[in-house]
């Protein structure tokens, strides 16, 4: 016997709908012939002959179904034909399946493009061998403080010489600029510093080359350099005879000995990794309160995180001049990177989330919906003889196609988006590059709206199985109405509930960005340009080429003013700590503000008024009298109720490069000035001084200034203008980064704006769904009432009253769910209290327009189905269709 | 008339192999009547069952077929043993005396057997 070879007999009898009906009839033919004549010879009439040979073979119909049976798979005939079924059902109604199709495509793509990358931003571990055990080490100076603190290169030696804890660990600094001149247009480089051990931490190799030797991390001025896989990659053409080129980064020649592999996780900007040496190593490392160094480590196998905290904690308070309450804290090297979006991606995960329930709960009304028209037709569909079962199977079918039309341009859509990302990078998320679809994410959306579909599919037909099937063929109506009615409510209320939780979400979004968007940040951004200008000036010689440029670019048609300083309004400015000749300076409560070196015209630039006093003028020059211009932050902080004009300050930079030890130059305070924002429109305006650019005794800020330059019509428009006019001063000085300051604004609510966006667009979806739902439903129960209405509008009742019946219904809907919505939001709302600006997390306007929002789609859902409603003819409702 | 028992079940496969093995190719009708009169017509052939059984044991390839004509000239298909259909004849037959014998055990079996 072979099974296997009658299987396959089947499979394909079945798959080709053969049917051998014809051979099956013949032999039939030629039984009953041979035994009519059997029984003819036997001596009956012909007439009784034929009745006892029929009688005898039995139910044709049912042997040809036997026989059917075994020609083919039963099951899978089944399955083929209720495949058929459904897609002309699909035909048949195409606005309710494109709905459903797209509700779902929707749902699945939008929610697996989040879980994707949400998954690989925050929870994907890093692509480093053993990732556990990585750690960035910080200080926290002050017991249960959110200020974190930076080690200074004394502390780095310290927990490099004394610490057990740690296999390697390792200090850099991130993000500092260089000058590349000789291959082409000068450029500014960004560079990581490293102390010797840092890759080690990592567990990398060179992609190509080596790393530094360790006698390389004892030069102060090393001519060999590594450069990322970026640089390499985009600015020299994936050479793969790099190795051994020079190039001349910073104004000394260096040779390329090596490339390091892609880390778009952790370094996404730098171009060169630079050497940074402990020992010997430059004045500014050896200053112990002078804390900018970012540590990381790799603890040793068994070494427990706390047992090292306590560790490197002991080792931080034997230091000279330290807090006695500072701990030391290790984060998890991950969540260091990812820590500042936690909040904002997990705020879109569970908006995203509430997408999804809303397209489930949607389609699962329309699925309800359809259902219900079908009643009659299931009722048919039993009484002649469609077992239950048979029928469950079908719906199944129906749902199980449903799905894959949704899955597959969902997942499509999904695949789009998660590869078009990384090349946008409008997230300004870090580790967005490498970010793939997630299996785990895609099974668990496509399971849920899967399950959906074919819950919601096949329940009815379990209401099915118990219709009362005369009374639902006589009237066309089903006593299964009321339980869906129900069920459908219940949907629907909560499909408005979430809808009105994400509108309210986006709302108090969009109320904080319109607030951050009117933010007065005390300069005016429009018709104002930026360009950065790295130099290789350390010394009072390059004093000529920013007089000369702030000369020619000032002269140049077009430009109202320019001026140069070290910080830029609306980004940033460096942290600097203040001495008073007016009272005792007591180090362990240093006065902190912001410092900026300016040129004279900077507040002319940047249209700052001044308040008090005088600004800068051509006289303060190097070798006058020192002097100084405050915000009125800074007056209202140091000298509150006095006259700060007049009064002597000392300014202590700390970080890289900086020259400390020495006490700073007392200076006189000649004018005060309207706050300027430092940073973006949501940082708070700081205490902040501003000094004459020439003045700097250390000459630190000629190695790197930005020009601004007001302009009389589009900034952009005078970049080029301004680069030749730089250049004819100093032919390799990089002018390649050009911004306008509106611009620069902008991209500092870019994270937010893209939040906003996202969020609002899932609220838009949501409102659109249910907007949908309450129509299917209103307009569903509308039509189960038509005798109702008609018997009503026979006994009197106007047509306004019938259409008063139907808005009452979906206002009913609209208000309960709202209800609930907004409690929910209002426990919700507080999560995400640190992305708002200006409102409070129950903010009245925000909650009041989505509860208006949703009253008026309540409304509106119910326009066209109480017109239609109103125009029943009462005779023909009362007849019974 | 005497009522007819239905045949065995199970055992109609073994009865339509063993008769197209002995008689050569039949029809079904042929099939069918040989069987009953093989029975000494104490059998019913279940037409319902036979050509369902038929196509089976057809796409097992234990038996193959063909359009022929019958003694009447009439249009008929033909069924004719392969030789799997021997080989499943056989172990068919085995099995059977096997279950017969085990059967016949069964019955001759006494109280004085077992003690």
């Amino acid at each position: 016997m072979k099974p296997g070879r009658r299987f396959l007999t089947r499979l394909s009898n079945s798959l080709t709908w053969k049917r051998n009906d014809q051979r099956l009839r013949v032999e039939i033919e030629s039984h009953l012939a041979m035994e009519t004549e059997a029984n003819l010879r036997s001596g009956m009439t012909p007439e009784e002959a034929r009745r006892q040979a029929a009688l005898k073979f039995g139910a044709i119909v049912s042997i040809s179904e036997d026989d059917n049976s075994e020609q083919r798979l039963r099951l899978l005939d089944d399955l083929l034909r209720d495949i058929r079924y459904a897609l002309r059902q699909m035909r048949r109604s195409p606005a309710f399946t494109l709905l459903t199709a797209v509700i779902l495509t929707l749902g699945i793509g939008v929610n697996t493009t989040i879980f994707s990358l949400v998954y690989h931003v925050l929870l994907e571990p890093l692509p480093f061998p053993q990732p556990e055990r990585l750690y960035a080490i910080w200080a926290r100076p002050q017991i249960g403080g959110n200020t974190r603190t930076a080690a200074s290169g004394p502390d780095f030696i310290d927990y490099q010489d004394q610490s057990n804890s740690f296999a390697h660990i390792a200090a850099f600094i991130p993000d500092f600029t260089e000058p590349w001149t000789g291959d082409g247009e000068p450029r500014v480089v960004w560079c990581t510093g490293v102390t010797k051990d840092f890759f080690s931490v990592l567990g990398i190799h060179p992609l190509m080359g080596r790393f530094y030797t360790p006698a390389e991390y004892t030069v102060l001025n090393s001519s060999s350099v590594v450069v990322s896989y970026r640089f390499w990659k985009s600015q020299l053409g994936s050479d793969s005879h790099v190795l051994g080129r020079v190039i001349r980064i910073g104004g000394s020649a260096n040779t390329i000995i090596g490339v390091v592999p892609p880390l778009p996780d952790l370094f996404p900007k730098t171009d060169i990794w630079a050497t940074l040496t402990t020992r010997p190593s430059w004045e500014f490392m050896k200053w112990r309160s002078n804390k900018f160094l970012s540590v990381i480590g790799r603890l040793k196998s068994g070494v427990q995180p706390a047992a090292a905290e306590d560790e490197l904690t002991a080792i931080l308070r034997r230091a000279p001049g330290e807090a006695s309450a500072v701990r030391v804290r290790l984060i998890p090297l991950k969540d260091d990177v990812v820590g500042p979006v936690r909040n904002q991606l997990q705020v879109i995960l569970l908006a995203v989330a509430l997408v999804l329930l809303v397209a489930c709960i949607n389609v699962a009304a329309l699925l309800l919906a359809r259902s219900a028209r079908r009643s009659s037709e299931m009722a048919v569909r039993l009484s002649l003889g469609a077992g239950s079962e048979r029928l469950q199977r079908q719906l199944l079918t129906e749902g199980l196609l449903l799905t894959l039309a949704a899955c597959s341009p969902g997942i499509f859509a999904a695949w789009l988006a998660l590869h078009a990302l990384p090349s946008l990078n409008i997230t300004g998320l870090p580790r967005v590059e490498g970010v793939h679809l997630n299996s785990a994410a895609l099974l668990v959306t496509a399971g849920i709206a899967a399950l959906t579909t074919l819950l919601f599919g096949w329940m009815p037909s379990l209401l099915f199985s118990r219709l009362d099937l005369a009374s639902s063929l006589r009237t066309e109506r089903t006593n299964t109405g009321n339980m869906h009615s129900r069920s459908f409510s219940g949907l629907i209320v909560a499909e408005i509930a979430c809808a009105i939780v994400l509108s309210t979400c986006a709302g108090l979004l969009l109320h904080s960005y319109w607030l951050l968007t009117r933010v007065d940040s005390g300069f005016q951004p429009t018709r104002m340009l930026k360009v950065y200008l790295r130099t290789n000036y350390y010394g009072p010689q390059g004093q000529n080429f920013w007089k000369d440029t702030l000369e020619s670019v000032g002269k140049t048609p077009g430009v109202s003013a320019a001026a140069v300083a070290d910080c830029t309004p609306g980004q940033g400015a460096a942290i600097a700590t203040l001495v008073f000749s007016d009272r005792p300076n007591d180090p362990n409560h240093s006065a902190p503000a912001e410092g900026c070196w300016a040129s004279s015209d900077f507040f002319r630039v940047t249209e700052t008024p001044l308040l008090r006093g005088r600004v800068f003028h051509p006289g303060d020059g190097a070798t006058s009298v020192p002097v100084a211009i405050i915000n009125e932050q800074m007056a209202q902080r140091y000298w509150p109720g006095e006259d700060a004009i007049g009064k002597f300050v000392g300014v202590n930079y700390t970080g890289p490069g900086r020259r400390g030890g020495a006490a700073p130059r007392l200076r006189h305070i000649v004018g005060i000035v309207r706050g300027m924002k430092n940073g973006a429109p949501d940082s708070p305006t700081k205490p902040t001084i501003y000094m004459p650019y020439v003045q700097d005794e250390t000459y630190h800020d000629l190695a790197s200034m930005s020009l601004f330059v007001r302009t009389l019509g589009n900034p952009l428009m005078l970049a080029e203008a301004i680069r030749i006019r730089i250049h004819a001063i100093q032919p390799d000085q990089p002018v390649d980064e050009i911004q306008s300051m509106q611009d620069v604004v902008s991209n500092s609510l870019a994270a937010r704006r893209y939040s906003l966006s996202l969020l609002s667009a899932f609220a838009g979806l949501t409102l659109l769904l249910s907007a949908v739902g309450i129509y299917a439903i209103v307009s569903w129960t509308t039509l189960q009432r038509t005798r109702e209405f008609g018997i009503r509008m026979a006994l009197g009742a106007t047509r306004a009253e019938v259409m008063a019946v139907v808005f009452r219904q979906g206002l009913q809907l609209s208000f309960a769910g709202t209800a609930i919505g907004i409690c929910v939001e209002m426990v919700m709302t507080r999560a995400f209290a640190q992305l708002l600006f200006g409102v409070s997390p129950l903010d009245p306007a925000s909650f009041c327009s989505a509860v208006v929002l949703f009253l008026a789609i309540g409304v509106g859902a119910c326009i066209l189905p109480a017109m239609r409603s109103a125009s029943i003819d009462p005779a023909r409702a009362l007849r019974g269709d | 008339m005497q009522p007819k028992a239905d045949v065995p079940l199970g055992t109609l496969a073994l009865m339509v192999l063993r008769t197209l093995s002995v008689l050569g190719p039949l029809h079904g009708y042929g099939i069918a009547r040989r069987i009953e009169q093989i029975s000494g017509d104490l059998l019913a052939v279940n037409q319902g069952t036979l050509y369902p059984l038929l196509l089976k044991l057809e796409q097992e390839g234990a038996i193959r077929s063909e359009w022929g004509a019958s003694e009447n000239s009439r249009r008929a298909r033909f069924y004719q043993l392969t030789r799997a259909g021997q080989k499943l004849l056989a172990k068919e037959t085995s099995d059977w005396e096997q279950t017969a014998t085990i059967v016949g055990r069964f019955l001759a079996f006494t109280p004085e057997d077992v003690s």
